[in-house]
């Protein structure tokens, strides 16, 4: 008896029944880049002028693409 | 010898080190505290190297380097949350020093007070619910029809296959309008956040309801019930639902 083969999934946070507080990647970054408080100031050095949320897209994307290229 | 800022984590009231004792900071830095009236920003210093403007910009398109910093920050807002009320900050708030840090609470003071105090007491839950790609029984274009009348029923057809994914679309929209509708009862606030692309979660189907609510400890229970009857009354839709976790979504500070 052999075990079907089955190809792992590369992609981010297959798996959803975990019950624990662990926060899927993708659901973090909507949160970290898309809410929290926004300290925009001076003092602030981060980022004037970005747009997070398209860096976090462009960003993940491109990843996951170099993964499932890889992958093949 | 680089230069250095401080990495703004959360702001709460009256945190201590000791609360965050068991937690590394990023880049194996140690969590400290910056006090304002009572406000206490946790924060740790950073390479500006990696963490200046140039270094984000570069950083932010790498995703394993994403990915650990957002998950230090969460462990960090985690740990924090789960003393006091706590307003996580965004990913990659950096400031050149405390005297920087504590400018920025005097500022923001008595918006961050209202903040802490709306989220106080309540936890952040997530709802989505993916329905089902709606089939599309439209022949392909290896298979073009012959003839006038083929032609036609082959129009036919596929103007009929695309009111019906119309209609079938338009339907789940809907049951997502409620569906959040009726969760916001459960909650103290509740957000739709944007669907998420499927390249990066890997779903199936099409997500209709991407929804963070704000939840009383005390009623987690009975929302996550009402989650789970909700579920089992359309099974049609698949629910996804997580939590409790930080704030996240409602820590945004109201315009003064």
């Amino acid at each position: 008896m052999t075990e079907p083969a089955t190809a792992p999934d590369q992609r981010l946070e297959p798996t959803r029944e975990f019950t624990g507080s662990q926060i899927a990647l993708v659901d973090l970054l909507d949160r970290l880049l898309g809410a929290g408080v926004v300290l925009a100031g001076d003092v602030t050095i981060s980022l004037a002028g970005v747009d997070l949320v398209q860096v976090r897209l462009h960003a993940l994307i491109t990843s996951v693409r170099a993964d499932m290229i890889e992958g093949n | 010898m680089a230069e250095t800022g401080r990495y703004l984590y959360a702001i709460g009231r009256g945190l201590t080190p000791d609360d965050l004792a068991d937690v590394a900071g990023l880049q194996g830095g140690r969590l400290e505290v910056v006090e304002r009236h009572g406000l206490t920003a946790i924060v740790s210093t950073v390479n500006l190297d990696e963490f200046g403007e140039e270094g984000l910009r570069r950083n932010l398109e790498d995703l394993a380097w994403l990915e650990q910093v957002a998950r230090t920050h969460d462990t960090v807002v985690h740990q924090a949350s789960a003393r006091t009320a706590t307003a996580p900050l965004r990913l990659a708030t950096v400031c050149l020093g405390d005297d920087q840090v504590r400018a920025r609470l005097d500022e923001w003071r008595e918006a961050l007070e209202r903040t802490l105090d709306r989220i106080s007491g309540r936890m952040e839950w997530s709802v989505k619910t993916f329905a089902a790609e709606a089939a599309a029984s439209v022949a392909g274009p290896s298979d073009p029809p012959t003839g006038a009348g083929a032609g036609a029923a082959y129009l036919k057809r596929r103007k009929e296959a695309t009111t019906q994914r119309e209609d079938a679309s338009e339907a789940a929209a809907r049951l997502a309008d409620e569906i959040h509708m009726l969760l916001c009862g459960f909650a103290v606030a509740g957000r739709r956040l944007p669907p998420q692309d499927r390249r990066l979660t890997g779903h199936e189907g099409t997500m209709t309801l991407n929804g963070a609510y704000l939840v009383e400890t005390t009623s987690a229970e009975k929302f996550r019930t009402a989650a789970k009857a909700l579920g089992e009354e359309h099974p049609e839709v698949r629910f996804d639902v997580q939590g409790p976790w930080p704030p996240y979504s409602f820590a945004t500070l109201d315009d003064a």
